[in-house]
């Protein structure tokens, strides 16, 4: 059998081997594309969403946001438990004060949802005089809080972006010369400019400040 | 009979590339748009703990050596280079220092490349790294790193000129649980080693979170 198959191999006409490179070559291109397109993707450094936290201890510290961008600051003060501690308090006329600026800073926060410009508009030059204001509001708040055992403590928190440290400077100016600065607590930490905010989840300033990018 | 080329081998390849980044495009858009990070932020606190001052710059670092630095500025001052806010080289890492009453000693950090006293940040994770043999000389008992960050951004940079060291460096002394402090220094507020009771702002404080 085997002397025969042999035989009639020697008869077969030769064939050379074919391999079409198609299919490599599809895989390799497509591989090669994705590749590089993640890497395009990577390099232009897409804009982040950040949100500034704290480890707030036993849970009532509360952040007083400053962002320091070159233009000037941005402020946002907080709201939420605020409310609450308007509740425990017994006299007329420091729950109103706290009323009032309960009042203020929801505007505030609503002006800076409603602002259609860029962010950097937004931002404005610290002034000593409503840098001062807004320290005697959060010690004054500071002070009520503990007056009536409500566990409610505000401190400064700064999100400096790059080139923002003149307006981050002028604000720890006025607080080293305020007597209700002292007992304030401050934290710090470096922003890059593609770190969006997203300030109590307002879609408005991280969508202007990713146009600015 | 004329030979046509095939061109579908070709249209196959260009297709399945464009389907393909066309899904991961959407894909990472979907991502980013739902994605937010969390920054937790350390709160400076007061502290019996004395600082060793770092200055980071250009994605490099140099570590103070503050005993060298005070008698280089105490011999220029005795020459009489130092007078009259005059600012004169402290040889030391290419530094420029000057004598101020309310700031004290005043660092200019400008030209500081080859200067081998700074050291990129990179060399962090090389075991026997100079940098890193310095920063593990900080006793976590009785000291605290407390950094001068260049926030200055160069041109087509995203992040201050010595943001990502800073940010390096103290992932690293966290890692070997050594508190830090910081603030932000460009050359028109430049770094200054000062004592308080001169001026306020002359405050060096380490921040942490309330767990640490």
């Amino acid at each position: 059998m085997a002397t025969k198959a042999r035989r009639y191999a020697r008869y077969l006409p030769e064939k050379k081997l074919e391999i079409s490179l198609f299919p490599f070559l599809s895989i390799f291109l497509s591989v090669m594309g994705v590749l590089s397109f993640i890497n395009i993707l990577s390099s232009i450094h897409t804009p982040q969403k950040i949100e500034m936290s704290t480890q707030l201890e036993q849970g009532y510290k509360v952040a007083f946001q400053i962002f320091s961008l070159p233009e000037g600051i941005i402020i946002v003060p907080p709201i939420a438990r605020l409310e609450d501690l308007q509740q425990v308090i017994d006299d007329a006329n420091v729950r109103d004060e706290i009323a009032s600026i309960i009042v203020q800073r929801k505007q505030f926060i609503a002006d800076i949802k409603a602002y259609k410009g860029l962010i950097d508009d937004f931002a404005i030059e610290p002034d000593i005089d409503k840098i001062s204001e807004l320290l005697k509001e959060i010690r004054f708040i500071n002070e009520e809080a503990l007056k009536h055992n409500f566990l409610y403590e505000e401190f400064i928190l700064f999100g400096i972006y790059p080139d923002g440290g003149k307006a981050y400077h002028k604000v720890r100016d006025v607080m080293a010369r305020s007597q209700d600065a002292s007992s304030i607590s401050v934290g710090l930490e470096p922003l890059d400019a593609n770190w969006t905010l997203n300030i109590n989840g307002t879609p408005v300033i991280e969508t202007q400040q990713q146009e600015r990018q | 009979m004329k030979q046509y080329i095939n061109v579908d081998s070709l249209t196959d390849i260009v297709s399945n590339s464009v389907g393909i980044l066309i899904i991961l495009a959407v894909v990472s858009l979907i991502h980013d748009n739902s994605k937010t990070y969390q920054l937790e932020i350390p709160i400076e606190h007061q502290s019996e703990l004395s600082p060793v001052f770092i200055i980071a710059k250009d994605d490099k670092l140099i570590v103070l050596d503050t005993d060298k630095i005070f008698s280089n500025a105490a011999m220029q001052a005795t020459d009489g280079a130092a007078g009259g806010k005059r600012i004169f080289p402290l040889n030391y890492g290419q530094l420029f220092a000057q004598i101020d009453d309310r700031q004290g000693i005043v660092f200019h950090a400008q030209d500081i490349a080859g200067s081998k006293d700074w050291h990129h940040f990179t060399t962090l994770q090389k075991n026997n790294s100079a940098l890193r043999q310095q920063l593990n000389q900080i006793d976590p008992k009785k000291q605290f790193a407390y950094f001068f960050v260049y926030d200055e951004v160069g041109e087509g940079d995203i992040s201050g000129s010595g943001f990502e060291s800073f940010r390096i460096a103290r992932e690293y002394l966290k890692s070997k649980h050594i508190k830090s402090g910081w603030k932000p220094v460009d050359s028109d507020h430049p770094a200054s080693i000062c004592d308080m009771s001169f001026n306020a702002l002359c405050k060096y404080l380490p921040s942490y979170l309330g767990s640490s």
